[in-house]
C-alpha cells in the first residue's frame, strides 16, 4: 500500500537495498568491475612471478613445488647483476638510454620541422617526396633488413651506437602524423607572422613547436619505449658486448646464468623494466590520450 | 642562359624564378636532407633487396645472378611453406584471440567511470611497454614442464602436467597465449578510443526506443567502430607477420615455430645465403601488401592524408 503523507505526495514503498540495486542497474556495473579485476589479477600473475623471483636465492627458484613468495628474501641476485665482472648492466644501461634519447631528440627533430615543411613551406618536388615517404610505411621492415645491414656496413657504423640511431633519423609516421596536426593550426598565424617578417626558422621555433607539443609528446613516449625495447635491429648491428643495448644485454644474461642462476635472469629483467615503466607511469595520462591521436589518425 | 630561358618562357634570373614559385630556404634545405636519408635507407636497402633476391650472395664470394631461380625454389622447399603455415596459424589466431578480447574489454571499460576506467587501462597496458625480452624470458621460466608456475597451479587444481614450448604441437599456442597477454591492453585502448568517439546521443535514442545492449552493440557500436576495428586489424597482421623477438627466443621443438621473419633471419645472417632470404622477405611483403589492399578494401576504409 502506498502511503500518502501530508503534503499529499504518494510515497513509494521502502525497497531492499538489494532490490534497489537491480533496479537501478548498479549491478551490472559492480559485475563489470569485479570482471575487469579478475583479468588484472590473471595479467598481473606473471609479473608477480617476476618480482617475488628477483628475490630468491639460487636453491630457492628452482625448489620443486615452487612457491611464488620467497623462502628466504635476499638481494643476492641484484648484486650479482650489477657486478660488473659478471654482468654489464651499467654499461647497457649508459648505451640504452643514449641510444633512446638520441632517436627521441633526432624524430621530435625531424617530425616537427617536417611536418611544418610538408603542411606551410613551398619546396621543389615537395607533393612527390611526400607520397614518396607515406609508400616507404607499406614495405615491412622485415624486407628491409638484410640489405639494410649491407648498407650500414659500408656506412661504417656497424658495432657502434650510431648504427642504431641514425637509419631511425627520420619518422615516416612522425612527419606525416606532425604535418595532420599543422594543418589545424590556422594559416593566418603564419603569414601574420611572414609579415611581420619572422623567418620561416623563427616561425617553426616561436609557433609551430610550441602548438605541436601535444603531438610531439606522444610521438616522443612511443618512440621512446621503440628504441628502448628494440630487439632485432641492435641483435643484427652489435656485437661487442660493451656496445650492447639492455634487452641483449639482459639475453646475454639469460644464456650465462639461465642454466644455474635464474634469480639473476630475474633480476636483471626488472631492472631493464624500469626504465620504461617510470616513462610510462609518468606520462600515464598522455598515453591514452596519445594513442587516441595516433592511433586514430593512422 | 639561352639554355634556362628556354625552360621557363618568364625571363630574369634563377633567383627571381625562385622567389616567385614562393620557395622556402628553410623548406628545401629540409628537402634535400629528407631526400638523401631515404635514398640511403630506404631506396637503395629495397632496390637491395630486388636486386639481392635475383642473385645468390653468400657475403665472401661475388654475387651470381640467377634469374628467379630463388623463388622458384622457394615455392618447392617445404621449410618455406612451414614457415607460411606457422606464420598464418599464428597471425590468424593470436588476431582472433586478441581482438575478440580487447573488444570484449573494451566494451566492459566503457561501462566504467573515468577513474576506475582509466586505472584497469593502464594496468592492462604495463605489458605492453614491458620490453619484450624482458616478458619472453619470464614466460619461459612460467613454462618450464618441471617447476614451472603454470604446471605448479594445474597440479594444485588436480589437473595433468603439460609439456608446454618442448610440446611440437602445443608450443605455437603458448606464444600465442604469451603474445595475446603482452598486445590485448593496446588493442583495447585503441578500440575504447573509437567507441568514446560514438556520439552518447545515439545511445540515449536507441533506449528511447526501447533497444536492449545486445542490439545497441550490433546496430551502434560495431558498425561505428568499424574504421577503427579495420586500423586495428591491419596493423595487427602487419604486425604479428614481422614478429621476430618471440620465436627467436621461445621457439618450440624443431620447426613447429618457426614462422617466415625467422626463416629470413636464419637466411641471411645464420646460413647467410643472402640472396633467398632476400627472395623470402620480398614474398612477406608481397603477401602483407595483399593482405593489406583486401582488408581496406573489405572494411572500405578511406585514409585521409
Amino acid at each position: 500500500m502506498a502511503a500518502v503523507n501530508r503534503s499529499g505526495v504518494v510515497l513509494k514503498p521502502r525497497q531492499s537495498r538489494l532490490r534497489r540495486l537491480i533496479v537501478s542497474g548498479r549491478w551490472v556495473d559492480l559485475v563489470i568491475g569485479l570482471l575487469l579485476a579478475i583479468f588484472s589479477v590473471a595479467m598481473f600473475y606473471p609479473f608477480a612471478w617476476l618480482i617475488f623471483s628477483s628475490f630468491k636465492t639460487g636453491e630457492d627458484i628452482v625448489r620443486v613445488p615452487v612457491t611464488l613468495l620467497p623462502q628466504k628474501w635476499t638481494l643476492a641476485a641484484y648484486r650479482m647483476v650489477l657486478d660488473p665482472n659478471r654482468a654489464n648492466l651499467p654499461q647497457a644501461y649508459l648505451n640504452s638510454i643514449l641510444v633512446s634519447t638520441g632517436t627521441v631528440l633526432a624524430v621530435l627533430f625531424t617530425s616537427s620541422l617536417g611536418g611544418f615543411a610538408f603542411a606551410r613551406l613551398n619546396f621543389p618536388l615537395k607533393r612527390y617526396l611526400f607520397y614518396f615517404i607515406l609508400s616507404t610505411t607499406m614495405v615491412p621492415f622485415l624486407t628491409l633488413l638484410i640489405p639494410l645491414y649491407i648498407v650500414v656496413k659500408y656506412l661504417h657504423l656497424l658495432n657502434s651506437l650510431w648504427g642504431l640511431i641514425v637509419p631511425s633519423f627520420f619518422s615516416s609516421f612522425g612527419i606525416f602524423l606532425t604535418r595532420q596536426f599543422v594543418y589545424g593550426i590556422p594559416s593566418e598565424m603564419y603569414d601574420a607572422a611572414k609579415i611581420d617578417g619572422s623567418t620561416d626558422f623563427m616561425i617553426y621555433r616561436s609557433i609551430i613547436l610550441p602548438l605541436t607539443k601535444p603531438v610531439l609528446s606522444a610521438l616522443a613516449i612511443f618512440n621512446f619505449l621503440g628504441s628502448f625495447n628494440a630487439f632485432l635491429w641492435p641483435l643484427v648491428v652489435l656485437n661487442d658486448e660493451n656496445k650492447m643495448t639492455l634487452p641483449l644485454i639482459l639475453r646475454r644474461m639469460a644464456d650465462r646464468f639461465g642454466g644455474t642462476d635464474y634469480e639473476g635472469v630475474m633480476a636483471g629483467s626488472v631492472l631493464v623494466s624500469v626504465p620504461p615503466l617510470i616513462v610510462f607511469l609518468i606520462f600515464q595520462r598522455n598515453f591514452v590520450r596519445g594513442i587516441a591521436l595516433t592511433g586514430m589518425k593512422g | 642562359m639561352t639554355g634556362t630561358a628556354k625552360v621557363l618562357p618568364v625571363s630574369g634570373s634563377p633567383r627571381t624564378w625562385w622567389r616567385r614559385r614562393g620557395y622556402s630556404a628553410l623548406g628545401t634545405v629540409y628537402g634535400a636532407f629528407v631526400l638523401l636519408f631515404y635514398l640511403v635507407f630506404f631506396l637503395l636497402p629495397f632496390g637491395t633487396a630486388i636486386w639481392l633476391s635475383f642473385h645468390n650472395w653468400d657475403f665472401l664470394t661475388n654475387p651470381k645472378y640467377v634469374g628467379t631461380r630463388n623463388f622458384v625454389k622457394a615455392v618447392s622447399d617445404n621449410y618455406f611453406w612451414q614457415a607460411l603455415k606457422v606464420t598464418a596459424t599464428f597471425s590468424v589466431f593470436e588476431i582472433a584471440i586478441g581482438v575478440s578480447l580487447a573488444l570484449l574489454l573494451a566494451l566492459m571499460l566503457n561501462q566504467m567511470k573515468g577513474k576506475w576506467q582509466n586505472l584497469f587501462l593502464s594496468l592492462y597496458y604495463v605489458p605492453v611497454v614491458t620490453p619484450g625480452v624482458v616478458s619472453i624470458y619470464l614466460w619461459r621460466w612460467l613454462y618450464r614442464p618441471t617447476g614451472g608456475a603454470f604446471n605448479t597451479f594445474l597440479a594444485s587444481l588436480h589437473l595433468p602436467e603439460q609439456q608446454f614450448l618442448n610440446s611440437p604441437t602445443q608450443a605455437l599456442w603458448c606464444i600465442i597465449a604469451f603474445v595475446v597477454w603482452a598486445n590485448v591492453g593496446g588493442a583495447a585502448v585503441i578500440l575504447l578510443a573509437g567507441m568514446n568517439d560514438v556520439p552518447e546521443h545515439l545511445y540515449e535514442a536507441a533506449k528511447l526506443d526501447g533497444a536492449g545492449f545486445w542490439r545497441q552493440f550490433f546496430k551502434i557500436t560495431m558498425p561505428l567502430i568499424r574504421p577503427v576495428l579495420a586500423y586495428q586489424l591491419v596493423v595487427s597482421v602487419i604486425g604479428t607477420v614481422q614478429m621476430f623477438d618471440v620465436f627467436f627466443l621461445m621457439s618450440g621443438p624443431g620447426f613447429s615455430t618457426r614462422t617466415l621473419a625467422l626463416y629470413t633471419y636464419q637466411l641471411g645472417f645464420q646460413s647467410l645465403n643472402l640472396g633467398y632470404g632476400a627472395a623470402v622477405s620480398i614474398i612477406i611483403f608481397l603477401l602483407l601488401l595483399i593482405a593489406t589492399v583486401v582488408q581496406l578494401q573489405r572494411y572500405q576504409v578511406t585514409w585521409e592524408y
